[in-house]
C-alpha cells in the first residue's frame, strides 16, 4: 500500500507539470491578450483609454514575450520562491488573492458533499429495497425535478422569494458586518446561517443522480445469492444491508471524491455569480474572461494538483471499502 | 479672462434646456459664516483627536449650492458595482477633484480645485489660480508643487508613461508645468491647446491633482534612493508597479486599493478595491474642502457602500428590493425598465432618467480599408452605401427593438444641439428598397437569377457584421432586422455574434468586413468626432488605417484620401480655436464634408437610460448626461446628496 502511495505521489510530478503547461497554453488561445480585453471592458461602459497607454500596458506585463518564455518565467517563480505571479487586473500578488477563495470553495463543496450524499444515500437505499412503492414514486419524481431545474434558475428563484417576499439579505457568505472581518466563532456562526441557501441549490441536481445510482446499483446488489445467504443465516435486515450491498454500491460514490471538487468549482459558476458566492468560480471565471493569465493559472493549477490528491484519496478508500479491490 | 471663459458656454446652455432649472453652481471665494461638520468630527475635534473645522478648511472654502435644501448629515449610500473591471463605477462616484469640472447640463467648464484661470490669446498657456488652504485627506497642505510633481515627476516620467497622455501633449510634445507661487501654476503647451478645459474636465484629465508629492514621492528613486529595499518587501517585479498599487492611476482598480493614499476626494478609501473584495466601503474625508452656503462641510453623506455584484441579475433584485440608494450603471437599459417601473412602490424608488451624451444607437461601419480589394472597392463605393442605408426600414425597427423611443438618424450632433447638422443627421434615412435597387443596379451590383446580387466580378456580394452580443444585446435584434431588409434587396449579410477580445482583435488586424457600434458625438462633438472622420484608432471602423496614419502623425497606418486629410487639418484648427462660434463654424465645414462622403450608416438616434433614486435620498438631479467625459453622477455632486430620516 505504501509503495503504491509513495508511486502515485511521483506520478503527480509531472501530471502537474503538463497540465499547468496546457493549463498556461489555453488561457493564451482566446485572441487576443489582458490588454485587449481591458481596453474592450473599459468600452463597454464607453469609456476610453488613453491611446499611448495599451502598447505601455502590453510591455510592462510582458505581454510581448513569446508564450514559452512567459510560462517558463512564471512556473521558475512558483517552483523557486512560491510566487505564483501578480495579477495583472488588480496589481497584486496572486497567492493573496486565492487561498482564502480556495478555502471558502473546499469548506462549500465539503458541506454541499455532506448534504449530497446525507439525502442521497438512505434514499437510494430506500427506493431500492421499497421498490415500486408510492415512496419510491414519489422520490422518483422529486428526483426527475431536480435534474430538471437548472441550478442558477433555482438560485434566482429562492433568491427572489426571499428578497421580495421575505425581505431576507440573500447573496453572499457572510452578513455585511462579517464580511471584512476576522475569523471568529460569530463568524463561522454568520458563515452557517448563510451557506444553507448555496448547498441546498447546489446539492439538488447532484442528489437526483445519485438518488438514482444508488437505487440502481442496490437494484443489482439486492437479488444476488450472498444476499439470499445472509438472509437465510438470520441476519437482521438492516444490518444486511449496510453490511454486504450497501458497501458494492458506495463504489460509484467513493470513486467520483476526485472529480467532486473540480465538478462544484466548474458546475457552481453560474450558482456562485448568481448568488454572489466569494469562492473561487466567480474569481477564475472573471480571470479567464480578462485573460489575467497568472492568477487563472494559478487557480487551474490548484484545481488540478486537489484533483490528483482527490483520485489518490478515493482508490485508498475504494480498497478498504470494496472488498472485491486489490492493490497488487 | 474668466469671464470670456464662462461666457463661452452660454452659447451651449441651451443645449439641455430644462435639464436643471436651479442648476448647482459653486463659487469659490463667497464668504459663509463657519457653520457645522458631521457630529462624529466634531466630536473628535472637541476630544483633540483631529484639528478643528476651521483648520480643515481652507479660508475661503469653495461653496456648492445644494440641488433642492441643505442637507443633514449622517447615513450610508448604497449603491452597486459589478465584478472586477469596475473600478470608473468608484470614480464616477467619488473620484472627480480635477481642477476644474462641468456644470449640471454638461455645457460649461466651472471651477473646482482652481478657482480662476487664464490663458493667453492662442490657447497655449493656462495659469490656475488654487483655492488656498486646501487639504489632502491626510491632513497635508496641497499646492502648486503638487502638481507640479504629478506632471514633470510623474506623469512625464518615461519609465512610468513610456508615453505622455494624449491630453497632455499636443503636436507630440509634453506639457511644462511651473510653479508661479504656492497656489498659481502654469502649463505651457508646445502648441494651441483650445480644448484644454473640457478635456480637464472630463476623468482623463485628472492626473495633476491625482498624487500627492509628500506621499507619492517616497514611490520614485528620484526622492527615494532606498526604493530597492521597499519594492523587494511589497514583493513586486519593479518601482512602476509600487508606484501604481500604492497611487492608483486614472482608470486602475489600485487606485481604489490603498487607504493611505492622500485624496482630495469627499470620500476615502476604507476597505479597498482588491481582489476577491466583496464590496468597497469609502468613509468620509475630514479634510474635505467644500462647503454648503450655510457653510456646513460637506459631504452629508457619511459613508458609501459599493456591493460588489457578479450579476446584473443580483443587481437588479438589490435595487427592487430597496437595498441600493441610486444606481444607474449597468441597469440603464431599456429592457430593465418595465421591471423597474412596476416595483418602485416596493423598493421605494423613483426614476433618473439620463440623457444620451451619444448619437447613434446603432452605427455600421462598413471596412473601406478592407484588406480584400473587391471588398474594399464595394465597401468604398458611396452609391452602395446609400442604396443599403435606403433599404432599412428604421421605423419597424425602432418600433420593435426600441419601443417606438427613438428616430430615423444617421450621424452627427443631436438635434438639441447647437451644431446640429440636418443633412448629416437625416439623409437617405427614409424607406425606399425600389429607389436602393434601382442605385445598385446602376453601380453595377445586378440582381442574378435567384434573388441574390452580384458584384462586379461576379461573386455574391456577401459579408459579416461583428457584434457583441454580450454587451449591446440590442444590436443584434437591430442587426437581425436589417439582415431581413437588405435580403429584400437581394444583399446577404451575416450577423456575426463575437466575443468582446475577438472585436477588438479583428478591429486591431483590420480584419472584419463591417461592424457596429453606437455612435458618439452627440453632446461631445469635439470630445468624440470618430464618425465625422477617422479620428478614432479603436472606433473609427470604417478606416482604423486611416485613423493610425492621422494619430501618428504619418508613422502609421494607411495615407487618406484627400477628403479625409482636410477633415483632420480643420480639425486640428478647431482645436485650436478658442472662440467657441469660430469653433462651430470650423467644425461644420467637417460636417458638411462628411455628410458628402457619407462613410458610416446610422440607425436611429441614441436612447436615454434609466436609473433608481430611493425616495429618502434628496439633492439627486432626475434628469442627467449620461457619458464618459460627464461621468454621471459625479458632476452632479453627490457630496451635497442628502438622506432624510
Amino acid at each position: 500500500m505504501l509503495v503504491f502511495i509513495a508511486k502515485r505521489l511521483l506520478w503527480m510530478v509531472p501530471s502537474l507539470f503538463a497540465v499547468s503547461f496546457l493549463a498556461f497554453a489555453l488561457i493564451q488561445l482566446p485572441p487576443g491578450d489582458y490588454v485587449t480585453t481591458y481596453i474592450a471592458t473599459l468600452a463597454a461602459s464607453n469609456e476610453v483609454i488613453d491611446q499611448n497607454t495599451a502598447a505601455q500596458l502590453r510591455e510592462r506585463f510582458g505581454l510581448d514575450d513569446p508564450m514559452l518564455v512567459q510560462y517558463f518565467k512564471w512556473i521558475w517563480g512558483i517552483l523557486s520562491r512560491g510566487d505564483f505571479g501578480i495579477s495583472f487586473e488588480w496589481q497584486q500578488p496572486v497567492s493573496g488573492l486565492i487561498w482564502e477563495r480556495m478555502a471558502l470553495t473546499l469548506v462549500l463543496a465539503l458541506s454541499t458533499l455532506i448534504a449530497t450524499w446525507g439525502i442521497a444515500l438512505p434514499i437510494g437505499v430506500f427506493s431500492a429495497v421499497r421498490k415500486y412503492s408510492i415512496g419510491d414514486y414519489f422520490f422518483t419524481a422529486f428526483t426527475f425535478l431536480g435534474l430538471a431545474i437548472p441550478s442558477f434558475l433555482l438560485a434566482l428563484v429562492l433568491m427572489y422569494i426571499a428578497a421580495v417576499e421575505f425581505g431576507q439579505d440573500v447573496g453572499g457568505l457572510f452578513s455585511s458586518e462579517f464580511e471584512t472581518a476576522p475569523w471568529s466563532i460569530a463568524k463561522v456562526l454568520d458563515l452557517l446561517s448563510h451557506i444553507w441557501l448555496p448547498v441546498i441549490i447546489l446539492a439538488v441536481s447532484s442528489t437526483a443522480s445519485l438518488i438514482r445510482v444508488m437505487r440502481a446499483n442496490m437494484l443489482d446488489e439486492l437479488p444476488k445469492p450472498y444476499v439470499t445467504t445472509a438472509r437465510a443465516k438470520g441476519l437482521s435486515e438492516f444490518r444486511l444491508l449496510v453490511k454486504y450491498p450497501l458497501r458494492i454500491a458506495l463504489n460509484p460514490f467513493i470513486s467520483t471524491i476526485a472529480w467532486l471538487l473540480p465538478n462544484l468549482i466548474s458546475g457552481s459558476v453560474v450558482v456562485a455569480i448568481v448568488l454572489n458566492l466569494p469562492t473561487a468560480a466567480p474569481l477564475l471565471l472573471q480571470a479567464l474572461m480578462a485573460q489575467d493569465m497568472y492568477l487563472a493559472g494559478a487557480f487551474v493549477l490548484l484545481i488540478c494538483a486537489l484533483t490528483l490528491i482527490g483520485s489518490l484519496i478515493s482508490d485508498i478508500l475504494l480498497a478498504l471499502v470494496d472488498p472485491r479491490i486489490r492493490l497488487e | 479672462m474668466r469671464d470670456e471663459i464662462l461666457s463661452r458656454g452660454v452659447t451651449r446652455r441651451a443645449v439641455l434646456g430644462g435639464m436643471a432649472g436651479v442648476a448647482a453652481l459653486s463659487i469659490a471665494g463667497r464668504v459663509v459664516a463657519a457653520g457645522g461638520e458631521a457630529p462624529a468630527w466634531a466630536q473628535l475635534a472637541r476630544d483633540g483627536k483631529l484639528p478643528p473645522l476651521a483648520e480643515r478648511l481652507p479660508k475661503k472654502p469653495m461653496v456648492v449650492t445644494p440641488f433642492e435644501k441643505a442637507g443633514t448629515y449622517g447615513g450610508t449610500l448604497r449603491r452597486g458595482l459589478r465584478g472586477s473591471s469596475d473600478h470608473n463605477g468608484i470614480l464616477r462616484m467619488v473620484g472627480n477633484q480635477s481642477l476644474v469640472r462641468w456644470n449640471l447640463e454638461f455645457t460649461q467648464v466651472m471651477p473646482n480645485l482652481a478657482e480662476r484661470w487664464e490663458i493667453n490669446d492662442d490657447a497655449s498657456q493656462f495659469t490656475f489660480h488654487l483655492i488656498e488652504g486646501v487639504r489632502w485627506s491626510d491632513g497635508h497642505p496641497f499646492t502648486a508643487d503638487d502638481i507640479v510633481f504629478a506632471i514633470e515627476d510623474c506623469v512625464k516620467n518615461s519609465e512610468l508613461y513610456s508615453s505622455t497622455p494624449a491630453q497632455l501633449s499636443v503636436a507630440g510634445k509634453a506639457v511644462k508645468v511651473e510653479k508661479i507661487d504656492d497656489f498659481t501654476v502654469k502649463f505651457t503647451f508646445a502648441a494651441a491647446n483650445a480644448l484644454y478645459l473640457e478635456n480637464l474636465a472630463t476623468p482623463l484629465g485628472q492626473h495633476p491633482t491625482l498624487f500627492a508629492k509628500h506621499y507619492c514621492s517616497q514611490f520614485l528613486p528620484k526622492y527615494n534612493p532606498n526604493i530597492a529595499e521597499e519594492v523587494k518587501k511589497a514583493g513586486v517585479g519593479s518601482w512602476t508597479d509600487l508606484f501604481r498599487a500604492r497611487c492608483g492611476d486614472i482608470e486602475i482598480p489600485s487606485r481604489w486599493g490603498n487607504p493611505d493614499k492622500p485624496t482630495l476626494d469627499p470620500w476615502i478609501v476604507k476597505e479597498p478595491y482588491s481582489g476577491g473584495a466583496t464590496r468597497v466601503v469609502m468613509t468620509r474625508n475630514p479634510y474635505f474642502w467644500q462647503v454648503d452656503t450655510q457653510g456646513n462641510q460637506l459631504p452629508y453623506i457619511d459613508e458609501i457602500n459599493f456591493s460588489i455584484s457578479q450579476d446584473v441579475e443580483s443587481l437588479m433584485l438589490n435595487v427592487i428590493s430597496g437595498k441600493i440608494d441610486i444606481q444607474e450603471r449597468h441597469i440603464s437599459v431599456l429592457s430593465n425598465k418595465p421591471t423597474l417601473s412596476q416595483n418602485m412602490e416596493k423598493g421605494g424608488y423613483r426614476l433618473l432618467s439620463l440623457v444620451p451624451s451619444a448619437s447613434q444607437q446603432c452605427q455600421i461601419y462598413f471596412n473601406m480599408t478592407h484588406k480584400d480589394p473587391a471588398l474594399r472597392k464595394m465597401f468604398a463605393d458611396k452609391a452602395f452605401r446609400q442604396a443599403l442605408s435606403l433599404a432599412i426600414n428604421r421605423q419597424e425597427l425602432i418600433d420593435i427593438v426600441y419601443f417606438g423611443q427613438s428616430e430615423a438618424y444617421q450621424a452627427g450632433p443631436r438635434p438639441e444641439h447647437p451644431w446640429y447638422h440636418e443633412k448629416l443627421a437625416r439623409q437617405f434615412s427614409e424607406y425606399d428598397p425600389d429607389k436602393a435597387g434601382a442605385m445598385l443596379d446602376q453601380a453595377g451590383y445586378k440582381m442574378d437569377g435567384s434573388g441574390l446580387r452580384l458584384r462586379p466580378d461576379g461573386q455574391k456580394v456577401f459579408f459579416a457584421v461583428d457584434v457583441i452580443p454580450t454587451l449591446y444585446p440590442d444590436l443584434v435584434d437591430a442587426l437581425e432586422l436589417v439582415k431581413a431588409h437588405w435580403a429584400q434587396i437581394g444583399i446577404e449579410m451575416k450577423v456575426n455574434t463575437i466575443e468582446r477580445a475577438l472585436y477588438y482583435t479583428r478591429g486591431d488586424d483590420n480584419a472584419h468586413d463591417a461592424a457596429v457600434w453606437p455612435g458618439p458625438g452627440g453632446l461631445d462633438p469635439m470630445l468624440d468626432p470618430r464618425d465625422f472622420f477617422a479620428f478614432h484608432p479603436q472606433g473609427s471602423r470604417y478606416a482604423i488605417p486611416w485613423s493610425l496614419w492621422y494619430t501618428s502623425n504619418g508613422a502609421r497606418g494607411e495615407e487618406p484620401p484627400e477628403s479625409q486629410k482636410k477633415r483632420m487639418k480643420l480639425f486640428d484648427d478647431a482645436r485650436s480655436t478658442a472662440d467657441l462660434s469660430k469653433r462651430g463654424a470650423i467644425m461644420t465645414q467637417i460636417f458638411d464634408i462628411a455628410a458628402d462622403e457619407f462613410e458610416t450608416v446610422g440607425l436611429c438616434l441614441a436612447v436615454g437610460g434609466f436609473g433608481i433614486i430611493r425616495n429618502n435620498l434628496h439633492n439627486v438631479p432626475e434628469k442627467q448626461p449620461d457619458s464618459w467625459s460627464w461621468p454621471n453622477p459625479g458632476p452632479a455632486l453627490p457630496q451635497q446628496f442628502s438622506f432624510t430620516s
